[in-house]
């Protein structure tokens, strides 16, 4: 019945193909304007969502900060110095194990890097061979947090770090231009730093180099002569530099992939405030990009709301012009309804057959509307994205691409012109229900 | 003698009941009809027979007196009720065919399936045997406005037999079609009548097409005044 119902409904709007389209065009421009705006807005905040979170979106920086003194306290200002770090005021690596263990469901690791110097390492057998390297310390988590992956040999482990072990991991791209065919693996490299100093260090893996993650490439250098990155051990890293430095001061907390981000945010500030307490000069300011994030999808949402707006006052207009055809093809088809009703249908089945035929309308409109809404939105979507990648002309190689249409939209969208299908396609047939037999059988 | 098929006692139709131009059409109709009868209603335009027609139709009720359809009376039945009696106790065949203009000619005949109670297997294969039995299973796939006067008056009398109604209901049958067409419908409905023995009621205005069936009622300004061939 209900199939049936459904394919006299088509027939019948088909039936009057420009009068159908031209009744379907305020729910078409409605539901269309609705997936244009959600699409566009949807794929520039997935396309900032991606780019964020393989910036790490989902970790939490942090670092010591001092503590200034109140802004309108001019007294304190007149003699205030930003002080000096001293040993105890670094975070160290107990604090992060207590909070590991503290929030085992957020917090998985710390990433840290310290940037130790450039230098050159060349090939005592042949001069001509030779590689440039940035020498950086850094906890093991850090690779994960880079999202460098191992290619072969191992990576730095906490080992490493707590013994200041003279290791390192090399880029693939270095170890190929220097190393050539051999395996790194387990050779000593010397690096002969910019300030005068030699280091050594024994190669214990190779990670897969990521230009993006650097920065861009200098096209003015010759590719033999390109900087790369060599990863030694934190602690190592400190001990060489020949501080008293043992701890983080700026650092990344990895969160487990589940993790709400702002709850975490608050669960490791409330730690270190703790901790820091009793500390007159310094505490630890933590943030996440997340909240970056958090106004764009607030302006997002704010424009969603307000199209929405307009979508529903097209919707009800479009609606309106439904009822309007649906009384007038009642009207016209009297005699039928009189036939049908004479063979025996009941009058709730008549009033079923027009709501039917007010829902297909409308479904129809709203399909038409969603293809072309996500057609122009996507579209749309990769112009605007095209136009915040121009803009953001140096991050680039960051900006992760994504064109979006909202399935949540679409389903709303079509849910809604059934909706209005069903609204205003009930006072029509419920007219149509009400008729007399005999007088409908007897129009003209 | 079994119960007949149509029973009416007394029945009075009145319009604008109550109001200043209260019309009272029919004046106390008795009526029989039994099983296998071939009825014709017939007399002149304002004697009554539509409205007749209409209340032996379920369309309309009465205004006062019983009608009884197999037994059962009818005007104390609720609308549902009364569209299913419609649907499978009365066939109608009207003057101008009153058939879907959108749906071809099976679809057509198979309406009356579809408004049924529960659904009918075989819906198709019936459908298509009734519109053989007037000889129109050829044109099952053309729409009405592919066919003839004559042609769609069979259609409609197979939608009318689809569900093997107690009576068949024929609205002045033969009123849009030319003697040779209308000469046509009228031998189908005989072979439904001797055939299937089938109970036919047939309302006209032509005293000749009446003439052609086994019992002619004459109605006139309301009031039945002859009544001819019956079994009586």
């Amino acid at each position: 019945m209900l199939i049936e119902n459904i394919k006299e409904a088509v027939t019948s709007i088909f039936s009057n193909k420009m009068r159908s389209l031209l009744t379907m065009l305020g729910i078409i421009i409605g539901i269309s304007s609705v997936i244009i705006i959600t699409t566009i807005g949807g794929s520039i905040q997935s396309t900032l969502t991606a780019t964020l979170n393989s910036l790490g979106g989902n970790t939490v920086s942090a670092y010591v900060q001092a503590k200034y003194p109140e802004d309108d306290d001019e007294e304190a200002w007149a003699t205030w110095v930003y002080p000096e770090m001293e040993e105890e005021d670094y975070v160290t690596q107990e604090m992060i194990d207590g909070l590991i263990a503290a929030y085992p469901d957020e917090v998985t690791g710390v990433a840290s890097q310290q940037y130790l110097g450039s230098g050159t390492i060349t090939d005592e057998a042949d001069s001509d061979n030779y590689a440039n390297v940035n020498v950086n310390g850094i906890t093991p988590e850090y690779l994960d947090y880079m999202k460098l992956k191992i290619v072969s040999g191992r990576s730095l482990t906490k080992e490493d770090n707590v013994g200041q072990k003279r290791v390192c991991v090399i880029a693939d791209t270095m170890a190929q231009r220097y190393f050539g065919d051999k395996s790194p693996i387990g050779e000593i490299v010397s690096v002969a730093s910019s300030d005068g100093s030699i280091y050594d260090f024994a190669v214990v893996g190779v990670y897969e180099y990521n230009q993006a993650l650097f920065g861009r490439v200098d096209t003015t250098v010759a590719e033999k002569d390109r900087v790369t990155e060599l990863m030694i051990p934190l602690q190592t890293c400190f001990k060489l530099q020949g501080t008293e430095q043992t701890g983080y001061e700026y650092f990344n907390l990895l969160l487990t992939p589940l993790a709400d981000v702002e709850q975490a945010t608050a669960h490791i500030q409330s730690y270190f405030d703790e901790l820091y307490a009793n500390n007159d000069n310094f505490y630890i300011y933590t943030y996440n990009m997340q909240s970056d994030m958090g106004m764009i999808n607030t302006v997002l949402s704010v424009i969603t709301v307000a199209v929405s707006g307009i979508a529903a006052i097209s919707l009800i207009v479009g609606g309106v012009g439904v009822m309007n055809i649906m009384l007038v093809s009642i009207t016209e088809r009297t005699r039928e309804i009189g036939v049908r009703m004479a063979l025996g249908a009941k009058r709730r089945t008549i009033k079923m057959q027009f709501v039917i035929e007010a829902i297909v309308l409308c479904l129809i409109g709203g399909l038409i509307g969603v293809l072309i809404g996500v057609g122009i939105g996507a579209l749309l979507g990769m112009v605007a994205n095209t136009i915040i990648q121009s803009m953001y002309a140096e991050y680039s190689s960051y900006i992760i691409l994504s064109v979006h249409p909202s399935g949540q939209a679409i389903a709303l969208s079509l849910f809604f012109s059934m909706l209005t299908g069903v609204f205003f396609g009930y006072y029509p047939a419920n007219k149509a229900s009400k008729m007399e037999v005999i007088d409908a059988l007897r129009y003209e | 003698m079994s119960e007949p098929v149509i029973r009416m006692e007394n029945i009075v139709k009145t319009y604008y009941e109550g109001k200043p131009n209260e019309l009272e059409i029919l004046h106390g109709i008795n009526l029989d009809v039994h099983k296998g009868e071939f009825v014709s209603i017939e007399g002149e335009s304002g004697s009554g027979k539509s409205t007749l027609m209409n209340i032996i139709g379920v369309l309309d009720r009465q205004t006062a007196g019983t009608y009884y359809l197999e037994g059962q009376d009818v005007n104390s039945m609720t609308d549902e009720v009364r569209s299913a009696i419609r649907n499978r106790r009365i066939g109608f065949v009207f003057q101008n065919f009153n058939l879907l203009p959108r749906a071809n000619a099976l679809k057509n005949v198979m309406v009356p399936l579809m408004y049924g109670e529960k659904k009918t297997k075989n819906a198709k294969e019936r459908a298509m045997e009734m519109l053989a039995m007037v000889g129109m299973e050829e044109r099952a796939g053309h729409r009405p406005n592919e066919l003839s006067g004559g042609q769609k008056q069979r259609v409609a009398i197979a939608r009318a037999m689809i569900n093997d109604p107690a009576i068949i209901l024929a609205d002045e049958p033969t009123g849009a079609l030319d003697s040779k067409t209308g000469h046509m419908v009228m031998d189908l409905f005989h072979k439904l009548h001797e055939e299937q023995g089938k109970t036919i009621v047939l309302i006209t205005h032509s005293q000749e097409l009446a003439s052609e069936t086994q019992r002619i009622v004459t109605l006139l300004d309301g009031n039945i005044v002859a009544d001819k061939g019956g079994e009586q």
